[in-house]
């Protein structure tokens, strides 16, 4: 997983390489966006040691409603915009210290952000960006099972944040297609076990989004 | 530079995000346990003797995990064998020959075991391992072993009674849990006893002298300059607990003898890089890292250049570095000094950055003597002319001195000869004091026609030299010292520079006073500076490598710091 995810971050890198430009559309704008996701191996621990949680890699979808700024605007060129995003991660194993067992159950996360994003434009129709959000998020261990057992279903909320990179095409002077990815992490969560321990588990995830902005 | 913001953080928030492949600690209590087994060394124990049992459990046919310490324990034949040990829980002991079943519990999954305990009784007992030798300080794990009547054999570690002949040599342990636990006390031999049923095996445990266990060496890593030296200790830590000063035992290495070598413990640079100074003894080994910095010497330089010396008259000469990062500092005492005729001249060095030229005879006409100065392969040449004519007159300088008390000045005297030549004779002048507890004078080495001011008053300071006198008065006054001040061209010294400090008394009465020599000068990191030379330079640093150190004088009951920041 490892090397995906610096492949991920090879392929991604060049983008930062694009020159600053001007701003086309301004103004209200809504979106949204589907992609891929992967969460990534997490460290848990709890009081009787530590292990790890294996996902697979899933869907997710995203609902954003943001403002353009205008060309010249002295806090740069960009946009600022409220995102809602929805990832559920099935368990794939969970490593313990005899091995690994077979996983079960979801967990799914909702997260709130606030996103800034500087783009860099001129006279071509796409044009490269790059953004921070911070936030919240509520991160449900939905039915988590261990070899059929079951071993947490609780949630939590926790501080989120996200960085992002992309491109936008501008296919009319108010629609854009963003291509995107996005790097996910939180706070780390605490669950309930069914035994009556809590573990706290790590939480990172990449992914790869497209979607489309309307402008108005 | 916006872009490369946003790529390093990027770059360092992800990384960090790609995942755990870390070890699992904990354990998988998830999955239901779901079957249990005892295991036993034997099924068939002899009365009196016992054996412990423990508990594999199996969950879920996926894994098994010894949960020993989980289970409890019962025999359906308590008279026969019973789990009497509270401190072992698992250990069963046979006490009448018959026949038992033990069952284990872990929650509600039991399982049972059927023990047989035998008539058989001990024949012999062994003890391993055999006679055993061991360093004072150390320990070994004994084991017995019993052979019974009916031919079979037992561990009768636990269940046998451990004892030492000499306890002072060395212990064994008879407590339930460290049995036959050995600890070597002092050199010497001791039997190690096992009884079991009245019948006994013994070893001859012998301790030898404590063993080196490990070498450290110090200082752990030190920077010192190009063309100089320092020690290394090597320190031996002992099985027995104690420790020794093992330098001239280890032998000494250098794991880049370009940069520097070392015998004995002393390093001596060579050039500008680092080296692993390594120590070893009995196959023991310690390491410190050796940085040399101060560049490399690229050319040497002697003052005086072409000295010309009066028969059986002394000068000084010095040697200065030019080294590859621009510096230069004076290596007087790093250069090895040779003279092409040694019955002409000879060079003494007393310690320092001291070197004295001793003219023995005088040259013949037109063919000076010359003076080697050598640093690896850099070598810088001058010629010395020695000459003979007759001394004509004497001159003390200066005529007369004031001073303030616990200061002190230099007197020099310069010789005329026949020839009209002069030369500085202070160093072969004999000078004297006519009132030594108001100034005295030194008349040994860099400090001859030094004076010192002691306390209020005159005294004449009398300079002799070839049967010629000459005298100056000194007047010393008593001054209140108000405070101490320490001055420099710069406080900031690249590494390998020579620095002069100067310390000036302020008096109360408004006067000063250069103090330099007769302060005391110190600093606290010898690894950002050290003292050129606290015999011969003071006031003078030469920085080593890169931090801020704590330059110190003291004079008259004051003390003043500067820090000198090297880049």
């Amino acid at each position: 997983m490892k090397r995906t995810c610096q492949i991920i971050i090879a392929l991604c890198l060049p983008l930062l390489l694009c020159g600053p430009v001007r701003a086309q559309h301004s103004g209200p704008y809504v979106g949204a966006f589907i992609g891929g996701n992967a969460l990534m191996d997490a460290e848990s621990s709890d009081d009787l040691g530590s292990f790890s949680l294996k996902f697979d890699p899933a869907l997710q979808g995203s609902a954003v409603l943001g403002w353009d700024f205008e060309p010249g605007n002295p806090v740069g060129e960009g946009r600022i915009e409220l995102e809602y995003t929805r990832r559920s991660n099935p368990l794939d194993k969970v490593k313990f210290a005899e091995g690994s067992f077979k996983g079960g159950g979801n967990v799914t996360t909702d997260s709130l952000l606030l996103n800034f994003f500087g783009v860099f434009r001129d006279d071509r129709p796409w044009a490269p960006y790059v953004g921070v959000g911070i936030g919240a998020a509520r991160i449900e261990a939905s039915d988590l099972q261990v070899t059929g057992q079951p071993m947490s279903n609780d949630s939590n909320f926790v501080f989120a944040y996200q960085l992002g990179i992309g491109v936008d095409f501008a296919l009319t002077k108010r629609l854009n297609l963003d291509l995107g990815y996005r790097f996910f992490g939180s706070t780390k969560p605490r669950f309930a076990e069914t035994n009556g321990h809590k573990f706290a588990m790590d939480y990172f995830s990449h992914s790869a989004v497209l979607g489309l902005r309307v402008g108005f | 530079m916006i872009n490369l913001f946003w790529s390093g953080l990027l770059v360092a928030l992800l990384l960090s995000g790609c995942g755990w492949d870390g070890t699992a600690t904990r354990n998988n209590d998830f999955t239901p346990l779901t079957s249990i087994e005892i295991v036993a060394i034997s099924s068939t124990i002899a009365a009196h003797t016992s054996t412990r049992l423990s508990v594999k459990g199996n969950f879920s046919g996926l894994y098994t995990r010894d949960i020993t310490d989980q289970a409890t324990w019962s025999s359906d034949s308590p008279s026969v064998a019973g789990f009497t040990t509270l401190t072992s829980p698992s250990r069963v002991t046979g006490l009448v020959p018959g026949a038992a079943i033990l069952t284990a519990t872990v929650g509600s999954i039991t399982t049972n075991f059927n023990l047989t305990v035998s008539p058989a009784t001990i024949a012999t007992m062994t003890i391993t391992p055999a006679n055993p030798s061991i360093a004072m300080g150390l320990n070994t794990q004994f084991a017995a072993s019993g052979t019974f009547s009916d031919s079979t054999t037992q561990d009768l570690t636990f269940d046998a009674a451990w004892s030492s002949s000499a306890p002072d040599t060395a212990t064994v342990s008879d407590s339930a849990g460290t049995k036959g636990f050995a600890q070597a006390m002092a050199v010497g031999s001791a039997t190690i006893s096992a009884t079991f049923d009245g019948i006994s095996g013994t070893t001859l445990l012998t301790v030898t002298e404590a063993v080196l266990q490990s070498l450290t060496v110090s200082p752990a890593s030190t920077s010192i300059l190009s063309l100089s030296s320092t020690n290394f200790q090597a320190t031996g830590h002992y099985s027995d607990g104690s420790t020794a000063d093992i330098t001239s035992q280890a032998a000494w290495a250098s794991s880049r003898a370009d940069v520097a070598t070392i015998a004995g413990g002393a390093a001596t640079t060579l050039s500008q890089g680092t080296s692993s100074i390594r120590a070893t003894l009995d196959g023991i080994s310690g390491t410190s890292n050796l940085k040399v910095t101060g560049g490399n010497l690229t050319g040497i330089t002697l003052s005086p250049a072409n000295p010309r010396l009066v028969k059986d008259t002394t000068g000084r000469m010095t040697a200065s570095g030019s080294f590859s990062n621009g510096t230069s500092r004076d290596i007087t005492d790093a250069v090895e000094w040779t003279l092409a005729n040694t019955a002409i001249a000879n060079v003494t060095t007393p310690g320092g950055n001291l070197a004295w030229l001793n003219a023995l005879a005088v040259t013949p006409a037109s063919a000076p003597v010359a003076i080697t100065a050598k640093s690896g392969t850099i070598t810088a040449s001058t010629n010395l002319t020695v000459t003979a004519p007759l001394l004509q007159s004497i001159t003390i300088f200066p005529s007369s001195l004031e001073l303030t008390d616990k200061t002190g000045a230099r007197f020099s005297v310069t010789a005329g000869f026949n020839d009209g030549t002069t030369q500085d004779v202070t160093a072969n002048t004999e000078w004297t004091s006519s009132a030594g507890t108001i100034a005295s004078v030194a008349n040994s080495g860099l400090a001859k026609g030094r004076v010192s001011a002691v306390a209020a008053g005159s005294a004449t300071i009398n300079a002799a030299y070839g049967g010629r006198t000459a005298s100056a008065v000194v007047t010393v006054r008593t001054r209140n010292i108000q405070s101490l001040a320490i001055s420099a061209a710069s406080s900031v010294v690249v590494s390998g520079n020579q620095v002069k400090y100067t310390a000036t008394a302020n008096y109360s009465d408004g006067t000063s006073a250069d103090v330099t020599e007769d302060s005391t000068w110190t600093i606290d990191k010898p690894n950002v500076a050290v003292l050129a030379d606290s015999q011969n330079q003071p006031g003078q640093i030469v920085a080593v490598d890169s931090g801020s150190a704590i330059l110190t004088a003291g004079f008259n009951g004051q003390t003043q710091t500067v820090t000198v920041t090297v880049p």
